[in-house]
């Protein structure tokens, strides 16, 4: 299917609350029950900036229930630190929701979810799916260091299975989330990954090793973020970009194997076996 | 919410009429559908399609896209379908749209456009041509056309042979004299400019020591490149007598309002659309309300009214020039 965006909209939404989980690290909840009502696991939404000068910021819709959507982000630079400073009751404005999301379609009843640092904010909504048709969730969550790991227990709430790692050993595993993921003796049916690059081909890798089928949400400097400037695309296998989601690709004048696919419309989730990165 | 009340904002390009003098730029809108959900497309005056080749393109490698202080420098590539496809599969949806549509061609070689042209203007749901010559993303120098005022002349000379329909001429800021080139694509036929493309740019990464974008350089929009942009169109303005689409880095009804000043008769939105898609709708908004508090009744009574050497343009009947 290729991706609908006929649903998205702008939101002027309330923040309704906001946590610091660890220092840098923000949780805003806002009232946008609109938005909630289309929202699928994987999508994600603009922030409009107040003020212009620079592109709407892109962030993974991290919870969406009844009336209430949230974001979760990391602070780390101008856009992330204005979005920080606001305060309850104050209004943020967003356009979504955005993107392909994961397919969980085949209902699979394994299903192994890789989170890296704050990719941690697109996963809550597939592990939630997950636990409401009846599958189990093993939750591999990974950041630096112990203080990063946040929010975990939310995913214990839906029953997910949590192996945790850091970077520096402080909590968990000592080392990356995938090299704990390899680790595992229960193969999954399916897995779904958000992280840092790296990650994400490691998490690919194993997948592969596995002989499981992998879903990557990419991560992506963004103009547009609606798919009209074709600024964030990543190589996909010509192969795989003659399927119907990937209308425009299906022809091109070079020998390269490989086409451009935007992450924010034809993604930001893609099949790890459809990449060619 | 609807614009048209009030205040005139209509304006004529060649045999193309907009109610509303915003059209939304080329390659910063997709086909106006990416955008339909943010804003009612009856609410803006055009969309200008991304540019299409004769041939597919398969685009730049990655990336594709830098964010500079008040600036997005991008290097795309004219990543495109081609034109075949594009006329099998995209072209019929625009007899739905609500606004104005405007083909781009883009292209290597003066056969490119005539072929491209003539492929586009003989469907009905296009109502006008721009010419891109301008962009500087292609590695066998795109930007050619536009900084050459024989080629600029000979490209617009043949496709304004193959259509009636308005043709609009992109330049590049990217040239020493651009009142020069603009005054070739005037008597070469043209019926409007759009002024201007973006300016060629870079950004380093300093850690691994290599250019930030895939294909080294790119062209640079938004607000950094604004008062480039308002200079050119001053220029352009004292040299031709057809209509200018005004564009680089506008945001805000101000904004707006320079170009018009300077001597545009419309502008162009492009990378604002991705801080605000509402953008567009607020700058038409902005502008009635300008015009009304200032008692004018339509914005052709400010264009080239900060400029002096303005003596353009005369796509309004009974204008005196």
């Amino acid at each position: 299917m290729p991706p609908d965006q006929s649903q998205a909209s702008v939101h002027r939404a309330a923040i309704t609350d906001r946590t610091e989980l660890a220092k840098g690290v923000i949780l805003l909840g806002i009232h946008a029950p609109e938005l909630v009502r289309v929202t699928k696991p994987g999508h994600f939404l603009l922030a409009i900036p107040p003020s212009g000068e620079r592109c709407a910021t892109a962030l993974g819709i991290y919870e969406a229930q009844a009336e209430r959507a949230s974001i979760l982000f990391f602070v780390c630079g101008s856009r992330t630190r204005e979005l920080a400073d606001l305060a309850v009751s104050e209004y943020l404005e967003v356009a979504g929701p955005l993107g392909n999301g994961f397919d969980l379609s085949g209902q699979p009843k394994n299903v192994a979810i890789v989170a890296g640092g704050v990719g941690i904010a697109s996963v809550l909504l597939p592990a939630q799916r997950v636990a409401e048709y009846g599958g189990r969730v093993q939750l591999y969550y990974g950041a630096r260091t112990q203080a990063l790991l946040v929010d975990a227990e939310k995913f214990e709430r839906y029953g997910c299975v949590l192996n945790l790692a850091t970077d520096d050993g402080s909590s968990g595993f000592d080392g990356y989330v995938t090299e704990l993921l390899a680790q595992t003796e229960e193969v999954p049916d399916l897995i779904l990954a958000c992280g840092p690059t790296p990650m994400l081909h490691a998490a690919a890798k194993v997948a592969s090793r596995m002989r499981v089928r992998a879903q990557l949400s990419l991560e992506e400097t963004f103009a547009c973020g609606v798919g009209a400037c074709w600024g964030c695309v990543v190589p996909i296998s010509r192969a795989s970009a003659q399927a119907p989601r990937f209308p425009m690709l299906s022809t091109d004048g070079s020998r390269s194997d490989s086409v451009y696919a935007r992450v924010c419309k034809e993604g930001p989730v893609f099949w790890a076996d459809e990449l060619r990165w | 919410m609807t614009v048209r009340a009030g205040a005139d904002l209509s304006v004529a390009l060649g045999r193309l009429h907009l109610p509303l003098p915003t059209i939304m730029g080329s390659g910063c809108y997709g086909s106006g559908e990416e955008y339909a959900s943010f804003i009612d497309l009856e609410n803006i005056g055009a969309v200008v399609l991304k540019s299409v080749t004769r041939m597919p393109r398969l685009g730049n490698p990655t990336p594709r896209l830098v964010q500079t202080p008040s600036g997005l420098l991008n290097a795309i590539g004219l990543q495109n379908p081609g034109v075949e496809w594009y006329l099998e599969h995209e072209v019929g949806k625009f007899s739905e749209r609500p606004c104005a549509i405007i083909g781009s061609v883009a292209g290597f070689s003066v056969d490119d456009y005539a072929y491209v042209t003539q492929r586009l203007a003989a469907r009905d749901e296009i109502d006008a041509i721009e010419i891109n010559i301008s962009c500087p993303n292609v590695a066998s120098d795109g930007e050619t056309f536009a900084c050459d005022p024989k080629l600029t002349s000979r490209v617009v000379t043949l496709v304004r042979d193959l259509t009636d329909k308005t043709l609009i001429v992109k330049l590049s800021p990217n040239v020493t004299d651009i009142a020069g080139i603009a005054r070739e694509a005037e008597a070469a036929g043209a019926d409007a400019l759009a002024v201007i493309n973006t300016v060629r740019g870079m950004a380093i990464d300093v850690d691994v020591w290599q250019p930030r974008l895939g294909n080294r350089t790119g062209g640079l929009s938004g607000p950094a490149i604004r008062p480039i942009a308002v200079l050119a169109v001053y220029e352009v303005a004292c040299a031709v007598k057809i209509p200018i689409i005004g564009q680089g880095g506008i945001e805000t009804t101000t904004d707006a309002l320079e170009f018009f000043l300077a001597g545009a008769s419309a502008i162009s939105i492009g990378t604002a659309n991705f801080t605000d898609p509402r953008v567009p709708l607020q700058i038409a908004h902005g502008l009635e309300r300008y015009l009304l508090g200032r008692k004018l009744n339509a914005l052709r009574d400010i264009v080239g009214k900060a400029n002096h050497g303005f003596s353009g343009p005369h796509q309004y009947e009974g204008d005196q020039g």
